[in-house]
């Protein structure tokens, strides 16, 4: 009896159910092509770079890639949920110094990090590897300290999240047989190709798409909006914030990994405080709302920097050579941000994504 | 048994007490207005209800099951679905987003799927203008649109009871008569319950139903709108002559 009602009742919603799916997917065939749009772009990058084949732009480029892994990572919390984090490098720490566990030489590990953990001494795993069990080793640790904070809202939560910061970085600094102390570790293999850091970037981009698009990415976003609303709908704000908490500390995880990856040393303080200010100046200059915010922002300002950097050096005119002083680089990209922000406040894409039609939103 | 049933509820901001002890009781399908000057605690009390505000004293019911002091998204489970003040659109989102957002969460399975997709198709029969700029962001709609996107929010998670702040406020008096047209065919057709909070207190004698005219966090009349607006009972309570 049960089971003809439940027949008859599968067969009745069945139209429905295609209807929905046409729905979800027509959500997903919407937004789709920006996460794409934004791939080609890194893809075009890292092409031009692979052909240019010079050693030196090789290493900026793959400091872009992974600068767009931690602003991606950064927008899926900050974005969505509009909590300004200052604790998200303190992740990245963690999944850096995972990364150099995992695959440093066992007998350079048991002399310079004698405190590890045998099983941690003895392994020795290829770097994508480890680079995944960084993520998932960030992830936990967002997961345990998300916890406590995502009950915390406004600027309570921001500098929560800065304590954060300091606290991994003070462990990190001060625990010298696991970590080294504030010396640096090294021996950590060096990628120099540029590939592995393209698909860390490409899947950065696709899991932040997916995050927004999906149930929970949604009723972030409503929150972010209108919090009483939210609440009012039935959107759990605290979990929501959780679940993005910890996807975006997996991909700063990831971005660590594959950054100790690119110069194959890591000391807690190249996860601090300046790390913190570039890659939130990017998002933010991007535009915090914006997934293609954050990767425009991180490409123009890195080539920004790149500019300075290299007038800095010195530009040959002819016979004559203009070079800027030294320190402009730092002084110029304040301005610009200042600049930026004070004509788009809410930073050069403010809550929109690039797309074909560049009008997806408004139609 | 009522729906929605208070009792001796007392809400206060600090020192200030905005309610006390207001008990009223609902039932199945009644349209209920709250009305009353700026101040008589309308407002706190349906957060209250929401679960948006705390109360200091005093049990809410929701079919006979108690509410007091639950978090907001777990009253909006149970069937009680608040549409704020204000319009809260989620401006950045668009108008599907704005209504899915409102659809159980946690629901994963197919039937429960299927059911937010005919949902979604209902909200769109009873307002075509949201079907039309599904895909535009919530933020750009005009006022009385925002109304009904709120409203349409509200039923996406398929609520016995909707209660609704100042539906009219802000908007112009033909678009309010649209919105109010929209609501009562909901309620004829749903067999809705619907809590209304309205500063003037004409519009619940043109609609009909009853009437709860608060003053100063008190209720001091509970009738049929219509016999009630008529008197002049209702502007000794509103203005409260017989304090003199």
């Amino acid at each position: 009896m049960s089971a003809v009602s439940s027949a008859t009742e599968t067969s009745l919603t069945g139209e429905v159910i295609a209807a929905k799916k046409q729905a979800r997917f027509a959500l997903a065939r919407k937004t789709i092509v920006t996460p794409i749009l934004l791939s080609l772009l890194l893809i075009a990058i890292t092409l031009i770079t692979v052909m240019t084949g010079s050693r030196p732009f090789n290493q900026t480029v793959i400091d872009v890639l992974v600068r767009v892994i931690f602003v991606v990572g950064l927008y899926i919390f900050i974005g969505n949920s509009g909590v300004l984090s200052f604790g998200h490098i303190g992740f990245t720490c963690l999944g850096a110094y995972a990364a150099a566990w995992l695959t440093i030489n066992p007998i350079m590990k048991s002399s310079a990090l004698p405190g590890l953990p045998d099983w941690l001494l003895q392994t020795r795993l290829i770097y994508w590897q480890a680079a995944i069990l960084a993520a998932l080793f960030a992830g936990v640790a967002a997961l345990i300290f998300g916890k406590v904070l995502m009950r915390l809202s406004g600027i309570a939560a921001s500098i929560a999240t800065f304590a954060v910061l300091a606290m991994i970085n003070t462990i990190y600094s001060n625990w010298d047989s696991v970590t080294g102390g504030t010396s640096s570790v090294v021996g950590i293999p060096i990628i120099r190709t540029i590939w592995p850091y393209l698909i860390g970037a490409v899947a950065a981009i696709f899991i932040a798409w997916a995050h927004a698009i999906s149930r929970s990415g949604l009723a972030l976003r409503a929150a972010r909006d209108e919090p009483t609303a939210a609440a009012a709908s039935g959107v759990d704000i605290p979990k929501e914030r959780l679940v993005a908490f910890v996807v975006s500390g997996a991909v700063m995880g990831l971005g660590g990994a594959l950054m100790a990856h690119s110069i194959g040393v890591v000391t807690p303080d190249t996860f601090y405080l300046s790390l913190t200010f570039i890659t939130l100046s990017m998002l933010v200059v991007g535009g915090m709302g914006s997934l293609s915010g954050g990767v425009i922002g991180v490409v123009l300002l890195s080539a920004l920097i790149q500019a300075l950097r290299w007038m800095e050096g010195g530009v040959s005119l002819g016979d004559a050579t203009f070079a800027l002083p030294k320190g402009i680089q730092e002084i110029a990209l304040g301005v610009i941000m200042i600049v930026i922000l004070a004509l788009r406040p809410s930073g050069l894409m403010g809550n929109r994504e690039i797309t074909l039609t560049r009008s997806n939103r408004n139609t | 048994m009522s729906l929605l049933a208070l009792s001796d509820i007392t809400i206060r901001y600090s020192r200030l007490t905005a309610v006390r002890e207001v008990s009223f009781s609902m039932t199945e399908g009644e349209i209920l207005f709250i009305t009353g000057p700026n101040g008589a605690g309308k407002s706190s009390l349906l957060r209250a209800i929401a679960g948006v505000t705390p109360v200091a004293a005093g049990k809410i019911q929701l079919a006979g099951q108690d509410i007091t002091g639950q978090a907001p998204e777990n009253i909006a489970r149970l069937g009680l679905s608040m549409v704020p003040e204000g319009r809260e659109v989620f401006g950045s989102l668009t108008i599907e987003e704005n209504l899915l957002v409102g659809t159980g969460m946690q629901a994963r399975d197919r039937t429960s799927r299927a059911r937010t997709a005919s949902d979604l198709e209902a909200v769109y029969m009873t307002f075509p203008i949201l079907k039309d700029r599904r895909n535009g962001q919530a933020g750009l709609l005009s006022g009385g649109q925002q109304q009904m996107l709120v409203i349409g929010r509200a039923l996406m998670t398929n609520p016995r009871l909707i209660a609704i702040d100042e539906p009219s406020l802000g908007l112009a008096p033909n678009i309010t008569d649209q919105v109010y047209e929209r609501l009562i065919a909901l309620q004829a057709q749903r067999q809705l319950t619907l809590l209304i909070v309205e500063q003037s207190s004409a519009r619940a004698m043109m609609v009909g139903g009853r009437m709860i005219l608060m003053r100063g966090g008190q209720i001091v009349l509970d009738g049929d709108a219509r016999t009630l607006g008529s008197g002049e009972a209702i502007q000794a309570a509103y203005f409260g002559y017989e304090d003199h």
